[in-house]
C-alpha cells in the first residue's frame, strides 16, 4: 500500500508544479497554453540526459531541465507577444504538434518513440535519494513564488495584462517584458517537472509529452480552479486520483475495465465543469475566473 | 506525374477538412464556443452510416440517419453542456475541458458498441482506377470533391438568403445587435450547431468508405478544423473552408519534398508560421492581441 | 481504502478457496493474484481485448484441474499503452494486489514497468510487443513471442524464393520496432537477391496514406512490408489496395487480429508468426483451441495463444514451487524457470533462454478467405 501511494504521491507532486506553472500564465497572465507538455518534455529529455551522461544528481538535472526548457519558452513567448486569445490558443496547438514530431523524430537526443530507457535513480553524496520529497520541495518553493509574484508589482502588471493589455501598457507596463519573463518562468518550472519525472520513472518517451497530455495539464488547472494558488493542486491531486480510485472498482470484466473507467473519468470532468465552472476552489460568485 | 497524383489526393483529403472546418468555422463564428468536440460529431455521423451500411439500409437512408445523429449530438451538447456553463459566464477553457470530458465518454461508448479498433464501409467507389498512366483516382474523389461544392454553396445561399442565415452572421458579427432586433440568440445557436455538426456527417462518410473508422478518428479531423478556422481567419466560412482545403492539400504535396513522416507536422507549421506572420488569417478581420 | 478492500476480499477469496484447501493452509485462503497491464481503451483497446481473451482461458484451466493449492485470479488494469498509467498500474498490482506476476504488452508499458518489476522481483511476461529493445530489459522481464528481427528472416527468403519478389519497399512506424525492421531489411533482402527499394516512415497516429501509397507506388515494388500496429495497419492495407497497389503484402505477427483477418482488402497478405497449428493432436493446443472458440465463439489466433502462455506458464512454475515446498514468489518462480526452461505449451514445447525469451519457430501465413493458413 505505501509503496503504491508513494508513487502516486510523487506523481502528483509533478502534476502539480506542472499544474501551477500552467496556473501562472493562465490565471494571472490569460496566456492559454496547450503547450505546456512540450516544456515538461524538454526538461525531461533534458535532466535524463544529464542523469545518463554525467551524474546521477538530481539538482544539476533540474537546473539544466530548466534553464533548457525556460530557454526555449521563448518559441510560446513569441507568438504570446503578438496575439492572445483562440488565436494564441491554436499557436500553442501548432507548437505542441509540431513539437511532438520532434521529440520522435531527434532520437540521439531523444531515443524516438523508443525513449530513454535505464535512467539511474537520483543521487545525492553517494546515496539514492527517493524523487517524493525533491518533489515535495520543488512544488513547495514554485507555490510559494507563485504566491510572492502574484502579490508583488509584477503580479499586478500580469493582471493588468490579462484584463487588458492596451491598458496597462498606458499605464507604463512593460507588457512584453512581463509577458516573455512569466512564460520563462512557467516554462522552466515545467521543465523541472520533467526532470523528476524522468528520473522517477526511469524511462521516458514522446507519449509522455503530446497534445493529451497538455489537455489534461490544463484539465488539472480549470477543475481545480484558475487564477487561485491551490486550485491548480487540487485539480492535480484529483486528476491523478480519480482513475486509480475508479480502478478499485470491483466486478468490471476484465476486456471492458478500461472503457468503464474512462467513461466514468471523462463524465466526472464534464459534470464539474457544468456545476463548478469556476473550479472547485474558484469563486463562483464572482462569476468569470479566469478570461 | 508523383506531383499531379498527391494533389489529387490532397484533393481529396481537404475537401473531408473543408466540411469539417467549415462547421466548426460556423459554431465558433456564430457562438464564440470553441468546440473541441466537433470531431466527435464525426465520429458518431461515421459509426452511424457504418451500422446503417451493416444493416442493409439503403445508402440515402444511412446519409439521412448519419446527419442526424451528428446534428442530434450538437444540440445536445449545445443545450446539456454549453448552455448551462455559458450561463455561470465559464471561461474559455472550462468550456474547453466540459467537451473534452464529453470526448473521452463518447469515444468509449462507441468502442464499447461498436467493437475496438480499425471499421470500414466496403465500397468499390473508394477503389481507384489509372486514370492516366501512373494517376490512380477513386470516384470517390469526385464524390467528395462534388458533395463539398455543393454544401458549400447551399450553406452561402442560407447564409445570405435565408433569415436565419442572414440573422447567424449578424451573431458572429455582433450579438447584441441581434438582441435588440428581438430575435434569440438561443435558438440561434442551437442553428448554428445544428448546421455546424451536420457538415461533419458527409466528410465522415467519406472517410469511413476511405480511410476507414477507429473510435480516435475525430481527433485529428478537429485539429484541423481549428487549424483551418485560424489560418482562414476567424469569423470566415469562406476562409475556414479554403484552409481546410489548402491545408489537405498541404499535408499531400508535402511529400514531395520531406519525407513522409513529417507530412502531418505541416500543417501545424503553416498554421503556426501564420499566427506569427498573418494572425488575421486569410480573409479575417485584424485582431492582434 | 484499506479496511473494507481488505476485508471484502479476503470474504470473496475465502468463499472461492474453500473448495481447494486443506485447513493447514487456511490462512493463505487469498488467490494468487496474476496482474495484467493492456491497452484497454484508446486506440489499441482491440489487442488488449484479445490479450486478455488467451489469459482468461489458462486461468480457467488452472483454476479447473486444481493445479495449485489456491485460485488464480486475474486484476487487470488499463495502461493506455502509455508510461505514466502503466506505472499507477504496476505499483498497484504489485503492492496492493500483491501480483508476483504480471502480463505486459506493448513497448512503452514494458520500459516503463520493468525497473519497477525488477526491484520488487515481479515477473513480468510480455506475448504481444516484438521490439528486440525488449529482449533483456530485467531479469524478470520474459518474452513468449519472437522478437521481430526473427520473424523478418523467416520472410525473406519465403518471399524471394515462393513468391518471386525482388523489390521490397517498406512503410513503418519509426519506432524500435519498425527501426529493428528496417534494418533487418536491409540486411536480409541483400543476401537474398533482393533489394529494399523504399522505406516510408508514418507517424503513429496518421490516418491518410493515399499520398503515401503515390510514393511507395513510385518505387515499384513486388512486395510491400508493413510495420505498424492496431488500426493503422489496417489502414495502410486499405490504402495501398484502394490506391492501386496490387502487390503483395507482408507483415509481421501484428497481422494477427481479427481487424485484417476480416478486411476484404487484407486478402492475400503474408505474416509471420510462431509455429503454431491450432488443429494438431497435441492435447494443451487442441483443449485450448476448443475451449478458446467455445467460450468466445471464435478461432485462437497467435495473439491469444501468447497470452494463454504467458498466463499458463505462471500454472506450470507455482506448481513446481508448491511442489517443492517453496513459497511462490517471483525470485522462486524465476529459478524455477532457469532450472527447467523446457515447457508444454500451446503449439508445442517451449524452451527459454537464459534471458527469459522464449525460442519459437516461425511460419509464414496467408489470409485467405478471411481465414489465416500456414504456408511456408
Amino acid at each position: 500500500m505505501t509503496a503504491f501511494l508513494i508513487n502516486l504521491a510523487t506523481l502528483a507532486a509533478i502534476s502539480g508544479i506542472l499544474a501551477s506553472t500552467l496556473n501562472f500564465i493562465v490565471g494571472y497572465a490569460g496566456i492559454f497554453s496547450v503547450a505546456h507538455a512540450v516544456f515538461f518534455g524538454l526538461g525531461a529529455y533534458g535532466g535524463a540526459q544529464v542523469a545518463l551522461l554525467l551524474v546521477p544528481n538530481p539538482f544539476l538535472a533540474c537546473l539544466v531541465a530548466a534553464v533548457i526548457a525556460g530557454g526555449l519558452s521563448l518559441c510560446l513567448a513569441l507568438p504570446a507577444l503578438r496575439v492572445r486569445g483562440e488565436y494564441f490558443v491554436a499557436a500553442s496547438l501548432g507548437l505542441q504538434m509540431v513539437a511532438a514530431t520532434l521529440f520522435a523524430e531527434l532520437k540521439p537526443l531523444t531515443g524516438g518513440i523508443g525513449g530513454l530507457v535505464g535512467i539511474p535513480r537520483p543521487e545525492l553524496f553517494g546515496m539514492v535519494v527517493p524523487v517524493l520529497p525533491l518533489a515535495l520541495v520543488a512544488l513547495a518553493l514554485i507555490l510559494w513564488a507563485t504566491a510572492r509574484l502574484q502579490r508583488g508589482a509584477f503580479g499586478r502588471t500580469l493582471q493588468s495584462i490579462r484584463d487588458a493589455d492596451t491598458a496597462a501598457e498606458a499605464l507604463g507596463k512593460n507588457v512584453n517584458a512581463a509577458k516573455t519573463l512569466a512564460v520563462a518562468f512557467a516554462c522552466a518550472g515545467a521543465g523541472i517537472a520533467g526532470a523528476l519525472y524522468a528520473l522517477h520513472l526511469s524511462f521516458i518517451n514522446v507519449e509522455s509529452f503530446t497534445l493529451d497530455q497538455s489537455i489534461q495539464i490544463m484539465a488539472m488547472v480549470i477543475i481545480g480552479g484558475a487564477g487561485t494558488l491551490w486550485g491548480p493542486l487540487v485539480g492535480a491531486v484529483m486528476l491523478l486520483s480519480l482513475p486509480a480510485v475508479i480502478s478499485f472498482i470491483p466486478f468490471i470484466p476484465p476486456t471492458e475495465v478500461g472503457a468503464v473507467q474512462q467513461i466514468i473519468y471523462g463524465s466526472a470532468m464534464t459534470l464539474l465543469m457544468i456545476f463548478r465552472p469556476a473550479g472547485l476552489l474558484g469563486d463562483m460568485s464572482k462569476g468569470k475566473s479566469t478570461s | 506525374m508523383l506531383f499531379l497524383q498527391l494533389l489529387l489526393n490532397g484533393l481529396q483529403t481537404g475537401a473531408i477538412y473543408a466540411l469539417t472546418a467549415a462547421g466548426f468555422a460556423l459554431i465558433f463564428g456564430a457562438t464564440k464556443i470553441f468546440h473541441v468536440a466537433h470531431g466527435i460529431a464525426f465520429t458518431i455521423a461515421g459509426y452511424v452510416f457504418l451500422f446503417a451500411w451493416r444493416a442493409d439500409w439503403p445508402s440515402w437512408l444511412g446519409v439521412l440517419a448519419s446527419i442526424a445523429a451528428a446534428m442530434l449530438f450538437g444540440i445536445v451538447m449545445e443545450r446539456l453542456v454549453y448552455r448551462p456553463i455559458q450561463r455561470h459566464e465559464g471561461s474559455f477553457f472550462t468550456v474547453f475541458v466540459a467537451a473534452f470530458g464529453v470526448s473521452i465518454v463518447v469515444q468509449n461508448i462507441i468502442g464499447m458498441i461498436a467493437g475496438r479498433g480499425f471499421a470500414t464501409v466496403d465500397t468499390p467507389l473508394s477503389f481507384s482506377a489509372e486514370i492516366l498512366p501512373e494517376i490512380f483516382v477513386a470516384p470517390m474523389l469526385w464524390i467528395a470533391l462534388a458533395t463539398a461544392a455543393v454544401l458549400f454553396v447551399a450553406l452561402t445561399l442560407f447564409l445570405t438568403r435565408h433569415p436565419a442565415g442572414v440573422a447567424l452572421r449578424a451573431l458572429a458579427q455582433n450579438p447584441d445587435l441581434i438582441r435588440t432586433y428581438g430575435l434569440s440568440s438561443n435558438g440561434l445557436s442551437v442553428l448554428a450547431f445544428a448546421i455546424g455538426s451536420a457538415l461533419a456527417a458527409p466528410a465522415a462518410i467519406v472517410t469511413a468508405m476511405t480511410t476507414g473508422l477507429n473510435e480516435a478518428i475525430g481527433h485529428h479531423v478537429m485539429l484541423i478544423s481549428i487549424a483551418a478556422t485560424i489560418v482562414g481567419g476567424i469569423g470566415s466560412l469562406r476562409g475556414a473552408a479554403l484552409a481546410g482545403m489548402m491545408l489537405g492539400i498541404a499535408e499531400s504535396l508535402a511529400l514531395t519534398v520531406v519525407d513522409t513522416q513529417w507530412a502531418e507536422a505541416v500543417s501545424f507549421l503553416v498554421l503556426f508560421g501564420f499566427i506569427i506572420f498573418r494572425p488575421a488569417g486569410i480573409f479575417g478581420v485584424t485582431q492582434t492581441r | 481504502m484499506p479496511g473494507p478492500m481488505i476485508g471484502r476480499r479476503t470474504a470473496l477469496a475465502a468463499s472461492l478457496a474453500l473448495p481447494f484447501i486443506r485447513p493447514a493452509f487456511a490462512q493463505q485462503a487469498e488467490p494468487y493474484v496474476m496482474g495484467s497491464l493492456f491497452p484497454m481503451s484508446g486506440p489499441n483497446a482491440e489487442f488488449g481485448e484479445a490479450f486478455t481473451r488467451g489469459a482468461q482461458v489458462a486461468i480457467a484451466h488452472i483454476n479447473a484441474d486444481n493445479m495449485l493449492r489456491r485460485p488464480v485470479r486475474l486484476q487487470s488494469e488499463d495502461s493506455q499503452a502509455l508510461p505514466q498509467p502503466s506505472v499507477i498500474g504496476m505499483n498497484k498490482l504489485i503492492n496492493i494486489d500483491r501480483a508476483s506476476w504480471v502480463l505486459s504488452s506493448w513497448t512503452a508499458t514494458a520500459k516503463a514497468i520493468a525497473p519497477i518489476g525488477d526491484r520488487a522481483k515481479t515477473i513480468m511476461v510480455n506475448g504481444g510487443g516484438v521490439g528486440p529493445d525488449l529482449s533483456g530489459l530485467s531479469p524478470y522481464f520474459w518474452n513468449v513471442i519472437a522478437l521481430a528481427h526473427l520473424e523478418v528472416r523467416a520472410i525473406v527468403p519465403f518471399l524471394v524464393n515462393q513468391r518471386n519478389v525482388k523489390r521490397v519497399a517498406l512503410i513503418y512506424v519509426d519506432d524500435p520496432l519498425g527501426d529493428a525492421i528496417l534494418g533487418q531489411l536491409r540486411e536480409q533482402l541483400p543476401l537474398h537477391g533482393a533489394t529494399l527499394v523504399g522505406s516510408y516512415s508514418v507517424p503513429r497516429a496518421a490516418q491518410q496514406f493515399g499520398s503515401v501509397v503515390a510514393r511507395v507506388r513510385q518505387s515499384r515494388p513486388d512486395a510491400i512490408y508493413i510495420a505498424s500496429f492496431g488500426a493503422q495497419q489496417a489502414q495502410i492495407v486499405k490504402g495501398l489496395r484502394d490506391n492501386g497497389v496490387t502487390q503483395i503484402i507482408c507483415s509481421f505477427s501484428g497481422f494477427g487480429l481479427d481487424g485484417i483477418r476480416t478486411l476484404p482488402e487484407a486478402e492475400g497478405a503474408l505474416f509471420t508468426t510462431q509455429k503454431l497449428d491450432f488443429a494438431s493432436s497435441d492435447p494443451i493446443t487442441k483443449r485450448f483451441a476448443d475451449d478458446f472458440q467455445a467460450r468466445f465463439g471464435q478461432a485462437p489466433v497467435t495473439y491469444h495463444a501468447n497470452y494463454y502462455n504467458a498466463a499458463y506458464l505462471f500454472g506450470l512454475l507455482a506448481r513446481q514451487v508448491e511442489q517443492a515446498g517453496g513459497e511462490v514468489n517471483g525470485e522462486t518462480m524465476r529459478a524455477a524457470m532457469l532450472a527447467t526452461r523446457k515447457f508444454n505449451l500451446v503449439g508445442g514445447e517451449g524452451e527459454f533462454d537464459e534471458l527469459g525469451n522464449m525460442l519459437t519457430q516461425l511460419q509464414v501465413n496467408e489470409i485467405r478467405g478471411q481465414r489465416v493458413i500456414a504456408v511456408g
